[in-house]
């Protein structure tokens, strides 16, 4: 009878760490996937902004004869931020420089009443802006997804096994501690 | 309309200070209301628990007196075996003998009997009412969207407007910001400022915002507005709100059912029913179907409770329905005790846990929208603004419940109202001016009614001015101005809800929104008449379902909002309310314990009434009714012979 209830004691011990590991681990890949899809979302934003800038440059030089140097930057700026490759810190870097030379374009822009007042401007503004945002969402929502896998990785039980299994901190996008008022839109 | 000042200056976004405090306070808002979400689902069902059992006291012994009537006439057909009804007398003599023991502490009952005695009355009930249940969640589960929209009058966003199109942008945002699949956008030209997200799951979840919140709320807030919407379908809002009305509609199908042999609009619901279940239909008619029936249903539960007079047979009716109420007699009693079960506990139990159980869904989609617009600010500016407008969406009465705020409208973020002094001020300065301006046939028509303060009458003509200065009226525009300057700065206007100046300069200059503004503006005192937009919801509980939006407010102060809201009631209110209290308290307490004691006999009622029904059925049919009629016939026979020798 003794030697039943221990294998009982056994069985029910092993039952519960196969499932604490399993829990952990499956929790651990969502997490992981989460990040990556996030990671994806910045990415097809980031694309979309590249692709809007060439159009906003090409309507504004019409218009825009003396900031020749405003706009080189925005290009150059752009160049710089597809150049840049997976290394995040580094990217994070150049799409920054990206927001800021769009800003000053826009800021430029006030000065140029018949170019605030066309519809064409308007709208490429109202998609930019937008853009800007989703890019400050995605980056966000990139950076929720991050804080939680790495607290996850670091807490005190999974912590144990998190390496073992292969589950390294994933690294935030930009290393400011708030979010939206680093990428504030300045249009 | 393109060059909007209000919407997507971004000059307001950057000048505010973003970001909560703390930036895990949101998160642990959230916690701590989920953590109440699942307390109130826990007591949500226990609630139904505890109405069903009254509710299946009063069921089961109709659903026995069904069962008796299908098994004689079963039987005059085909005959049942002898032990079936052996079972039957056996079962009807326990339940005897445990009422016997219940009711007048006779004899002696083993405890596992009390237990099948108990399972026997409350079983039957609560399956049926379960399946019903059950039903109605199957029934409705592919349907509502396009109903629900089409009595909204929902439309499309117009491609070709800026501000429909910068919505969209914002929608796309947010739903970045969450991480979930964009949900489609619809909008709807109605007076009403409010929004809400509709659907019976994420996959269909459609937003549908009123136009007007366009106008009124700048990008900012329109980002935590659609934050809030998303963030309550993320959180799973959709099925939560599916699941609490179809716990009204099957309390209303009961009543309908119990009805049906008595009230003729009952049976039409119930015939709609059907139909709507055997009539091959495309899926829009079937869903607006949907919608209409579920109506329909829950709106049951609150009208039909007064007339009971209409239940008992009246002169009018002719013979057949005098036999049939007279059959169905005994059923009123279960009528009158279900629908006053149903109506009670909706009322003090059910329809409470669940209006709190939805009231902490609503702060958690806040603190979402905290988390997704990590700005607290635009929560809060965007509940105020929507406070200080109708919020009633027409064809929306049905889901009040879904919307932002709710749509009967919130006075509770309202600033304190103008002070006899500021008010008599507001009159001094509008008579001045009217001698500033003599061309003006206003100011003399008001000078005469100077002594009494005819509020109503001063508004409206502060408004017609308006009006007319806004449209191109010079010498209205002059006296608006000098009104301006005497009552001493905007605040005052926005004190006194009356048309701002830099509206009218606005309008002048062509702008639409600003005129709408102006023109919406009613006196504020005047506007406590009652608005429409209640739902089936909200009158099946007297709690509402929306919290008030002080509270949310000041939860959102907690996360970092900078709103200051009006001071509560002073010391002396305070106490004034707590001891009105504890006066009314006791007494709503005895209320409910005197209906409880009415419900028991009309229970106990029900009971004896089925008891003799059931004993009639049964010796009904246990006669042989051919024998009876030819002895009869006999004996009418005998008689005329009898008399005919005489």
């Amino acid at each position: 009878m003794e030697i039943s209830y221990g294998m009982i004691a056994i069985i029910a011990v092993a039952v519960l760490a196969l499932w604490f590991l399993l829990r952990t681990y499956n929790g651990l890949v969502r997490m992981r996937n989460n990040v990556r899809t996030a990671w994806s979302d910045i990415d097809v934003q980031l694309t979309r902004r590249h692709d809007l800038v060439p159009n906003l440059v090409e309507s504004v030089k019409g218009y825009m004869t003396h900031e020749r140097e405003t706009l080189e930057a925005v290009t150059r700026a752009r160049s710089e931020a597809i150049a840049s490759g997976g290394n995040i810190v580094d990217r994070a870097g150049a799409e920054m420089a990206l927001t800021g030379a769009v800003g000053n374009l826009f800021a430029a822009a006030e000065r140029y009443p018949d170019l605030k007042a066309s519809k064409s401007f308007l709208l490429l503004q109202e998609q930019i802006t937008s853009t800007e945002n989703r890019v400050a969402f995605a980056r966000q929502h990139y950076n929720d997804k991050v804080r939680q896998l790495n607290t996850a990785i670091a807490e005190f039980p999974q912590n144990l096994i998190a390496g073992t299994l292969g589950f390294k901190p994933a690294e935030m996008f930009a290393a400011g501690a708030d979010d939206r008022a680093a990428v504030g839109v300045k249009v | 309309m393109l060059t909007s000042p209000r919407m997507g200056s971004p000059e307001a976004a950057s000048a505010k200070g973003f970001g909560p405090r703390n930036p895990e306070i949101f998160f642990a808002a959230q916690k701590c209301n989920r953590r109440a979400t699942w307390r109130m689902s826990v007591l949500s069902v226990f609630a139904a628990f505890v109405m069903g059992i009254p509710l299946t006291l009063v069921l089961t012994p109709v659903l026995y007196a069904l069962a008796l009537i299908g098994a004689e006439i079963y039987n005059y057909f085909s005959p049942l075996p002898p032990e079936f009804w052996q079972n039957a007398s056996d079962l009807a003599h326990f339940g005897l003998r445990i009422a016997d023991y219940v009711l007048n502490q006779k004899g002696t009952v083993a405890p596992e009997d009390l237990a099948t005695g108990l399972a026997l009355i409350l079983l039957p009930g609560m399956v049926l009412a379960f399946l019903l249940w059950m039903g109605m969640l199957m029934m409705f589960r592919h349907g509502g969207v396009g109903g629900a929209l089409t009595s909204l009058r929902a439309r499309e966003p117009n491609q070709g407007d800026l501000k429909e199109l910068q919505l969209g942008d914002v929608l796309q945002e947010m739903s970045i910001a969450a991480g979930v699949q964009t949900p489609r956008l619809m909008l709807i030209d109605s007076r009403g400022a409010n929004a809400a997200v509709i659907g019976s799951s994420a996959a269909d979840a459609r937003i549908v915002l009123s136009r007007r919140l366009l106008d009124d709320l700048t990008r900012d807030q329109l980002q935590a507005v659609l934050g809030h919407l998303i963030g309550a379908m993320g959180n799973g809002d959709l099925r939560i709100a599916f699941t609490v009305t179809s716990v009204f509609e099957t309390c209303g199908l009961l009543v309908n059912v119990i009805n049906a042999p008595f009230t003729k609009q009952s049976r039409a619901r119930l015939w709609r029913m059907v139909r709507y279940l055997f009539t091959p239909a495309s899926s829009d008619q079937k869903a607006i179907l949907a919608c209409e029936i579920a109506e329909s249903l829950s709106s049951s539960l609150e009208s039909e409770s007064d007339d009971i007079d209409s239940k008992f047979p009246s002169r009018q009716k002719g013979p057949f329905q005098k036999l049939l109420s007279i059959l169905f007699f005994p059923l009123i009693f279960t009528n009158l005790g279900m629908e006053l079960t149903l109506w009670m506990f909706t009322n003090i139990l059910l329809g409470p846990c669940m209006a709190l159980l939805w009231r902490a869904r609503r702060y958690l989609a806040d603190a979402s929208s905290v988390e997704l617009t990590r700005s607290p600010d635009s929560m809060a500016e965007a509940l105020q603004r929507l406070s200080e407008d109708t919020n009633a969406v027409e064809g929306g009465e049905w889901a009040s419940h879904l919307f932002l705020v709710d749509p009967k409208g919130d006075r509770s973020l309202r600033g304190s109202a103008p002070s006899p002094q500021q008010t008599e001020l507001a009159f001094k300065a509008w008579i001045g001016t009217a001698s500033m301006v003599p061309a003006s046939p206003d100011g003399a028509v008001m000078a005469e009614s100077t002594s009494a303060y005819d509020m109503p009458r001063l508004w409206a003509e502060i408004k017609a001015t308006a009006i007319r200065a806004a449209t191109g009226d010079p010498v209205a525009l002059a006296r608006m101005q000098a009104f301006a300057n005497a009552m001493g700065g905007e605040k005052s206007f926005d004190l006194h809800a009356l048309p701002n100046p830099a509206d009218i300069l606005a309008a002048q200059r062509g702008d639409m929104a600003a005129l709408a503004r102006i023109e919406r503006i009613q006196h504020t005192p005047t506007r406590s008449a009652p608005r429409r937009g209640q739902s089936g919801l909200q009158m099946a509980s007297m709690a509402s379902f929306h919290p008030p939006l002080k509270r949310r407010v000041k939860r959102l102060q907690r996360m970092g909002a900078h709103l200051v809201t009006a001071k509560g009631y002073g010391w002396g209110m305070r106490i004034f309310m707590t001891v009105l209290w504890l006066i009314i308290g006791p007494l709503r307490a005895a209320a409910g314990v005197l209906m409880l004691l009415v419900l028991g006999l009309l229970i106990m009622l029900n009971l004896v009434f089925l008891t003799v029904w059931l004993s009639v059925i049964h010796w009904a049919f246990a006669q042989d009714w051919v024998a009876n009629y030819n002895g009869f016939v006999s004996f009418v026979n005998s008689l005329i012979r009898a008399f005919s020798k005489r």
